[in-house]
């Protein structure tokens, strides 16, 4: 990547404006592997929303009135959702429980979390009709307090303002705008609490959207302990996330990383390690219990249950398995992959609940089309730049500026 | 909405208490096992014998004297003294030479011991004044002792003291005795790069300059004159003047 930052607090002598608009031009090498495969996608992604906006959602996409929620739900907002978990996370464990341990991952934890928010959730817009009618449960335009829509579409803006706050010390920084850094770092543990509160609450919402399809679902992922199934799962989903991430980014951007942190990461992993271990441990009961309590064992001989089978040995009791015994022989790439396998495994679930196990008796059944994937990788790319130019301009990685500290 | 259907909620009662009553049995081992890795960490370094600050016992409720002994008053008034984890640790295993008889009265930064591994010796001065009432004699008849457990019965004297306040008050306590053994576990990772280089003419002998790890028993294979460096740079007690002077 790129080897010289602006020294933010004194914008180089440069104007406010002078300096962002510097910092809008690309820095580094421009033709990596990465931008080589991305940018065509997104151009052709773009093409695509386009062509949705203009002949309307049935053009690119396979949903049907039968199955009017897809890929773009199903995946990016309810499964990247949970794989955003992992910001409430590290502010908990950071901000209320004060493991200082984990300070160093937390700010590029917030803007994964904050921009999977912005991103994935706003892929909810592709998805409506009148996408401009969004607002409505914000200004009262009927607020439809009885949906679980109505809290779903509160909680994504507040929880997205509160990220943005325990984020902008970031911001105030890059800016070397110090009085407002003062103002803004004050204002980090409200919205820290704000956010845990708003987090565990729709995480399981996004369940409870869910509640309403018992007929539609099949019954082994259909349960009226979803909510608390979304919940428990995006703790560990949510740290897998922050697991893999973090070992990517330390490739990446390991120039930016300063040796303490970089030694540091080691222990944090580890540390993560046995959260995971632990809250699966507890998934892998409660699903259990919710198994026998729906008397699910009369599906277990079908094709539906060796797939349930599978998602819960595979995918929940092995790396359950993996992080326990990663944990305890101390093996970093144990733990990677146990990470990876989560991910796969929370992936699996959300799909199952949302997409596959999703009017599974139909004849006709719903398959996204290569658009609707298309789409969806543009949204990953599109966010994965952003983070990248985030991370190359603001002290999310690095240290903070020196003047920081000196107060 | 059609189809209701009406959950009989006690025809699964019975199995989903046995699972949670299995998750409970299950639970317990599972935390257990996953918690009990830092012990092993300990016993990995142990055994690979890297010498760090985690595997240093430093029991809190000991006086630790700047010059690696520890002092401990028990109820009878005559206080336990003998030699810290850390010393123990640099120098390996060591025979120890008993010089003081009981009735022997010393004071602070006498002579109070020798300590010997292969005919490279160690003084131990006295972290406290007083009379000698005691010594273990059970490390005449095992020596090993010293290092199996220097807080225990790895004892030296048991000696009554005459300025009990004032000499304690000059020693480590709790909190403070773990930071001043981190701390002097840095400085004789630097004092070893240093004598490493006073007393080789290779340059090339210079040793742990990027704060590599340091092995156990790090002096037991080096020359003697290290060992006098070390003697006069880890085991030195001035003697404080007394606060009436």
């Amino acid at each position: 990547m790129n080897n010289s930052y602006q020294i933010a607090a004194d914008h180089d002598g440069k104007s406010i404006w002078k300096f962002l608009v510097s910092e809008f031009k690309p820095k580094g090498k421009f033709l990596t592997p990465f931008n080589i495969i991305s940018i065509p996608i997104m151009i052709l992604g773009l093409a695509l929303i386009v062509i949705r906006f203009w002949k309307g959602i049935g053009s690119i996409t396979n949903l049907t009135q039968d199955i009017p929620w897809g890929l773009w739900i199903g995946f990016d907002v309810v499964t990247g959702v949970a794989f955003a978990g992992g910001a409430y996370v590290l502010t908990f464990m950071v901000y209320i429980l004060n493991m200082r341990k984990y300070h160093s991952i937390v700010r590029v934890t917030v803007l994964n979390g904050f921009l999977a928010y912005v991103f994935y959730a706003g892929a909810l817009l592709l998805d409506l009709g009148r996408p401009w009618n969004v607002i409505n449960p914000i200004i009262g335009n009927s607020f439809g307090t009885s949906s679980v829509l109505f809290l779903v579409a509160w909680h994504f803006l507040l929880y997205m303002i509160a990220q943005l706050i325990e984020f902008s010390p970031a911001i105030a920084e890059w800016l070397g705008a110090r009085r407002a850094r003062k103002i803004l770092s004050a204002m980090t543990i409200a919205a820290v609490i704000f956010g845990i509160t708003l987090s565990t609450l729709h995480q399981s919402g996004l369940g409870a959207l869910y509640l309403m399809a018992r007929d539609k679902i099949h019954p082994l992922w259909y349960s009226e302990f979803i909510p608390i199934m979304f919940f428990v799962s995006s703790i560990f989903a949510g740290l897998s996330m922050v697991i893999f991430e973090g070992s990517i980014s330390h490739k990446v951007f390991f120039n930016q990383i300063s040796e303490k942190n970089h030694q540091a990461q080691h222990g944090i992993i580890r540390g993560l390690s046995k959260i995971c271990a632990g809250a699966m441990f507890a998934y892998f009961f409660l699903q259990m219990l919710v198994f026998i309590h729906g008397q699910n064992w009369i599906w277990i001989n079908t094709p539906m249950g060796y797939w349930w089978l599978l998602e819960m040995v595979g995918f929940v009791f092995l790396p359950m398995l993996l992080f326990f015994v990663s944990y305890r022989k101390n093996n970093i790439n144990m733990i990677k992959v146990a990470a990876i396998l989560t991910m796969l495994g929370v992936i699996l679930n959300r799909l199952n609940v949302t997409v596959i196990g999703f009017r599974w008796d139909m004849a006709i059944r719903y398959i996204p089309s290569w658009m609707e994937l298309v789409v969806t990788l543009a949204v990953i790319f599109t966010e994965i730049w952003i983070f990248r130019w985030v991370i190359n301009r603001m002290p999310v990685l690095r240290d903070s500026p020196s003047w920081v500290s000196e107060k | 909405m059609d189809g209701f259907s009406y959950h009989d909620i006690f025809a699964t009662k019975g199995l989903e208490y046995l699972v949670i009553i299995a998750f409970l049995a299950l639970l317990v081992p599972f935390w257990i096992v996953l918690n009990k890795q830092v012990k092993i960490t300990r016993e990995i370094q142990k055994a690979l014998g890297i010498l760090s600050a985690n595997i240093l016992r430093i029991p809190q409720g000991l006086f630790y004297s700047r010059n690696h002994t520890w002092m401990y008053m028990e109820k009878s008034g005559a206080a336990k003294v003998g030699l810290d984890d850390l010393l123990l640790h640099i120098t390996g295993e060591v025979k120890f030479n008993q010089l003081r008889n009981t009735g022997e009265i010393i004071s602070k930064g006498d002579l109070l011991t020798e300590i010997d591994h292969d005919g490279k010796l160690l003084r131990i001065y006295s972290p406290v004044s007083g009379e000698i009432v005691d010594r273990n004699s059970l490390l005449e008849k095992k020596p090993g002792m010293l290092n199996e457990d220097p807080y225990g019965k790895g004892w030296i004297y048991k000696i009554k003291p005459t300025n009990w306040i004032t000499d304690a008050k000059s020693c480590y306590f709790a909190e403070e005795a773990t930071s001043w053994s981190e701390k002097e576990l840095v400085r004789f990772k630097d004092f070893l790069a240093n004598t490493m280089k006073n007393h080789s003419p290779d340059a090339s002998m210079v040793i742990l300059q990027d704060g590599g790890e340091l092995c156990d028993h790090s002096l037991s294979t080096l020359p003697d004159e290290i060992w006098k460096d070390f003697q006069k740079e880890f085991l030195t007690l001035y003697r404080l003047p007394s606060p009436a002077a």
